[in-house]
C-alpha cells in the first residue's frame, strides 16, 4: 500500500510534467495547426538557463522561474515572428516540420557546442531534505514543484478562460477567420501564443532541474512524451492534454509497479494503442 | 573541422604510401629498419576522445622503448589507421595498413564489431593483432588464429564483481548471499543478467531480484522501490550515465542505503558521473580496468601525468601495457614474420614485469594467451590471468579497494552515500 501511494504520487508529479509539455504544444497546435516538434528542446533551454542562473548568478531555481518564462516567451516570440509566421504564409505542412525538426537539431547542437555533454546538476541547500507525508516520502524540490506545476495549470486555465488575450487565443483556434472578421490580430496573437508554448516548455524544465540532470539531449524524451499526450488528449484540447499527461504519468509509475518494470514501456504503448483504436470506432459509431 | 580532418587524413595516407612503397624494395630483415605496428582507433568521429586516450597510452609506451634501443636495436614504429569508429572504414583500414604500409602487427580495435572484422582480414594476411580494449565475449570464439585479446572479456567483468562481494563478506564476516541486479534493457544491460545468472549459482548467490528498465527513464522510483522492497545484501548495476545519476539521486531521495553497490563502470565511470551526485555517491563501487591510486605503475602514471596534463585512465593503461606485449613478442621471434610473432605470442608468458621492461602495471601479474572455457562456450587466446580492479567511492572520488593486494584503500562496508 505504501508503495501504491508512492508510486503514486511520482506518476501525478511526472504526469505533471507531461502535461504542461503537452498543454504548450496543443496550445500551439490550437492555434496555428503545426506540432511544434522542438518542443523538447525548449524545455532543455529552460533548464540550462536555470542552470545557468544558479551557477553563474546564484539565483535561486524557483526564483528564476518568471525570469525563465520571460527569457522563453521572448525567444518563442523570436521564432515565431522571424521563422514560422513567414513560412506559415508557404501552407505547407512538410516547410515547417522540416522548420521545427531542424530549429530541434539545431538548439542541441548549440547546447553541445556551449556546454559539452556532460551530465549537470544542481545543488541548493534545500535539495537534499526529504519531506515525509504520511507513508510517501519525497525530495523537498521535487513537492515544491509538483505545488508549482498546479499553480501554473491553475493560472493557465485561467488566463485562456478570463482574459482578453486568452479569450482571442480560443477565438482564432476556434474559427481563424472569424476571429479575424471580428478585428483580432492573428499575428499578434500567433507570437503570444508560440511564447506562451515555449515558456511553459522552459518552466517545466525549470521545475525540473533541481531533481533531474540537465544534458543537451534531455528534451527528447520529455518532448516524445509530449507527443504522445498531444495525440492520446486530442489535438488543440488543453483540457484533453492535462487528462492524458496526468493518465500517462500515473500509467508509467503504476504499470512498474503492478505489471514490472520491464514491462513498463510495453504496458503504456499498448495501453494507448488500446485508447486510439477504441476512441477512432466510438466516434465511427457516433456518426 | 570534418574538412581538416579528412584532409590531414588523405595526406597521412599519401605519406604512408611514399613510405610503403621505399619499403617494398627492401623487405629483407635489416638492423635498422623500424618495426612498424597499425593502431586502429577511433581517430576521429563521436569516439574520437576515447580514441585519444587510447592512442596516447600507445605513444607513450612507443617512445620509452625507443629510448632504450627498440626492439634488438630496431625502432618500433605506430602507423595510425582512423576507423571513425565505423565497421565499413574498419575494413579497408585494415587492408591498407597491411599491404600498403606494410605494418607487422595490428593493435586494436576499440569497438568489438570493428575488432572482428579487423581480425578476419589479419587471418587472412597472417598479421597478428592484438585487442587492449575489445570486451565482447564472442570474439574469442570464432578460432581466430593471428587474434589475441589481453583485456577481461565481459562475462569476466561481471565475474569479478562477484568475487568481489565473496573476498567482501569474507573480509568483513557479513555475509553477502541474496543479489539484485539493476539494468537497463539494452544488449549491454541483458549481458549483465545472463552473466550474473551464470556466476550467481558458481558463487553460492541468489538472484533476489532482476529489475529491468528504459534507458532515458524521466523516473526510478518505482524500480528503486522494487530493489527496496527485494531488500538485497549487494545490488549489481549496469546504467547509462543518465540513468546512473537518475538512480543514486532516487537512492537517496527514497532514503535507500543498499549496503553495496557495484557497478559495471559505463555510467559510473563516465566523469561526469561523481560532480552530478556529489554528497550521494559516496560508496559506490564500480569495476575500473585501471585508476591512478592502484599501487602499481604510479611512476608511469607520473611520467604519464607530466607528457599529458592528466592522469591515465583504463583505455590508455591498457594500450600502454599492448605495446610492451607486442614488443616482447617481436623480440622473442626474433623477426617481424607474422607467423613466427604469433607463435611468440602464443607462448608468451609474463610473470610480473616485462623483461628489460617495466612490470605490468594492470590489476594482475601475468599475461599469457590461452584458451578457456565459459559457460560451456569455448575461447580461444585470451589472456587467462587478465582482471580487472574495483573502485569505490570515497572523499567525491574513485578510490581502488579490490584486489586487496593492489590498493591501499579500505572497503566502506556498508556503503554510507555522504
Amino acid at each position: 500500500m505504501e508503495i501504491f501511494l508512492q508510486a503514486c504520487v511520482n506518476g501525478l508529479l511526472i504526469g505533471g510534467f507531461y502535461s504542461l509539455m503537452g498543454m504548450g504544444q496543443n496550445i500551439i497546435f490550437g492555434v496555428m495547426k503545426i506540432i511544434n516538434f522542438c518542443h523538447g528542446e525548449m524545455l532543455m533551454i529552460g533548464m540550462y538557463l536555470t542552470f545557468v542562473f544558479n551557477t553563474f548568478f546564484g539565483i535561486d531555481p524557483y526564483l528564476s522561474i518568471p525570469l525563465v518564462a520571460l527569457c522563453m516567451f521572448g525567444l518563442g516570440a523570436l521564432i515565431q515572428h522571424t521563422l514560422i509566421t513567414p513560412s506559415l504564409g508557404t501552407k505547407s505542412f512538410t516547410n515547417l516540420l522540416f522548420l521545427t525538426v531542424g530549429l530541434g537539431i539545431l538548439f542541441q547542437n548549440l547546447a553541445l557546442v556551449i556546454f559539452s555533454p556532460n551530465y549537470r546538476t544542481i545543488t541548493t541547500s534545500y535539495s537534499s531534505i526529504t519531506v515525509h507525508l504520511g507513508p510517501v516520502t519525497m525530495a523537498l524540490p521535487k513537492l515544491i514543484s509538483f505545488i508549482a506545476l498546479i499553480i501554473i495549470t491553475i493560472a493557465l486555465f485561467w488566463f485562456l478562460k478570463y482574459t482578453s488575450t486568452g479569450k482571442k487565443i480560443r477565438a482564432v483556434s476556434q474559427n481563424p477567420i472569424g476571429a479575424e472578421v471580428v478585428g483580432i490580430n492573428s499575428k499578434r496573437i500567433y507570437i503570444i501564443t508560440y511564447g506562451l508554448g515555449c515558456a511553459l516548455a522552459g518552466v517545466a524544465g525549470a521545475l525540473l532541474t533541481l531533481f533531474y540532470m540537465v544534458y543537451p539531449m534531455v528534451g527528447s524524451s520529455f518532448g516524445f512524451k509530449a507527443l504522445i499526450v498531444v495525440v492520446v488528449g486530442g489535438f488543440g484540447s488543453i483540457q484533453g492534454a492535462f487528462c492524458a499527461g496526468i493518465f500517462l504519468g500515473l500509467l508509467e509509475t503504476l504499470s512498474s509497479l503492478i505489471v514490472g518494470p520491464t514491462y513498463r514501456d510495453l504496458t503504456v504503448f499498448v495501453t494507448f494503442i488500446v485508447i486510439l483504436v477504441v476512441r477512432q470506432i466510438i466516434i465511427l459509431r457516433r456518426r | 573541422m570534418k574538412k581538416l580532418l579528412a584532409v590531414s587524413a588523405v595526406l597521412l595516407l599519401a605519406a604512408g604510401m611514399v613510405f610503403a612503397g621505399g619499403s617494398q624494395e627492401t623487405t629483407t630483415e635489416s638492423g635498422t629498419e623500424p618495426i612498424k605496428i597499425g593502431a586502429m582507433y577511433a581517430l576521429s568521429g563521436t569516439n574520437a576522445a576515447i580514441g585519444t586516450n587510447i592512442m596516447r597510452g600507445v605513444d607513450f609506451a612507443v617512445e620509452m622503448i625507443n629510448e632504450q634501443g627498440g626492439v634488438n636495436g630496431r625502432p618500433v614504429e605506430i602507423v595510425r589507421g582512423d576507423t571513425q569508429g565505423d565497421p565499413k572504414v574498419g575494413r579497408s583500414v585494415a587492408e591498407r595498413l597491411i599491404t600498403q604500409d606494410g605494418v607487422h602487427a595490428i593493435l586494436g580495435c576499440h569497438q568489438s564489431t570493428i575488432t572482428q572484422i579487423v581480425a578476419q582480414v589479419c587471418e587472412q594476411y597472417q598479421i597478428p593483432e592484438l585487442t587492449a580494449i575489445s570486451t565482447v565475449d564472442n570474439l574469442s570464439t570464432f578460432g581466430f588464429k593471428y587474434f589475441f585479446r589481453m583485456c577481461p572479456m565481459n562475462s569476466l567483468y561481471v565475474e569479478n564483481q562477484f568475487m568481489y562481494l565473496e573476498d567482501l563478506a569474507a573480509q568483513t564476516g557479513t555475509p553477502i548471499k541474496r543479489i539484485a541486479i539493476f539494468a537497463d534493457n539494452s544488449n549491454i544491460g541483458q549481458e549483465l543478467i545472463r552473466c550474473s545468472r551464470i556466476y550467481a549459482e558458481k558463487y553460492g548467490m541468489e538472484i533476489v531480484a532482476e529489475i529491468q528498465y528504459s534507458s532515458g527513464a524521466t523516473d526510478l522510483t518505482s524500480e528503486v522501490l522494487a530493489l527496496k522492497a527485494a531488500n538485497p545484501d549487494a545490488v549489481l548495476c549496469e546504467s547509462y550515465i543518465n540513468d546512473a545519476i537518475l538512480f543514486t539521486k532516487t537512492l537517496a531521495e527514497q532514503g535507500y542505503k543498499p549496503p553495496v553497490v557495484v557497478a559495471k563502470a559505463n555510467g559510473f565511470a563516465d566523469p561526469s558521473y561523481i560532480p552530478a551526485t556529489e554528497g550521494i555517491s559516496n560508496g559506490i563501487a564500480s569495476v575500473v580496468e585501471w585508476n591512478p591510486d592502484l599501487t602499481k605503475g604510479q611512476d608511469i602514471n607520473a611520467k604519464f601525468k607530466e607528457k599529458y596534463g592528466v592522469d591515465m585512465n583504463g583505455h590508455s593503461a591498457e594500450s600502454f601495457t599492448a605495446v610492451w606485449i607486442l614488443k616482447t613478442a617481436f623480440e622473442q621471434a626474433g623477426t617481424t614474420d607474422g607467423p613466427a610473432v604469433r607463435d611468440a605470442l602464443a607462448s608468451m608468458d609474463i610473470q610480473g614485469s616485462f623483461p628489460n621492461g617495466p612490470q605490468i602495471i594492470l590489476p594482475y601479474d601475468r599475461i599469457k594467451f590461452g584458451d578457456m572455457e565459459v559457460d560451456g562456450v569455448q575461447h580461444t587466446q585470451n589472456n587467462l590471468y587478465a582482471s580487472v580492479a574495483i573502485a569505490q567511492i570515497q572523499d567525491g572520488e574513485y578510490k581502488t579497494v579490490w584486489p586487496f593486494e593492489f590498493s591501499a584503500t579500505e572497503v566502506q562496508y556498508p556503503a554510507q552515500y555522504e
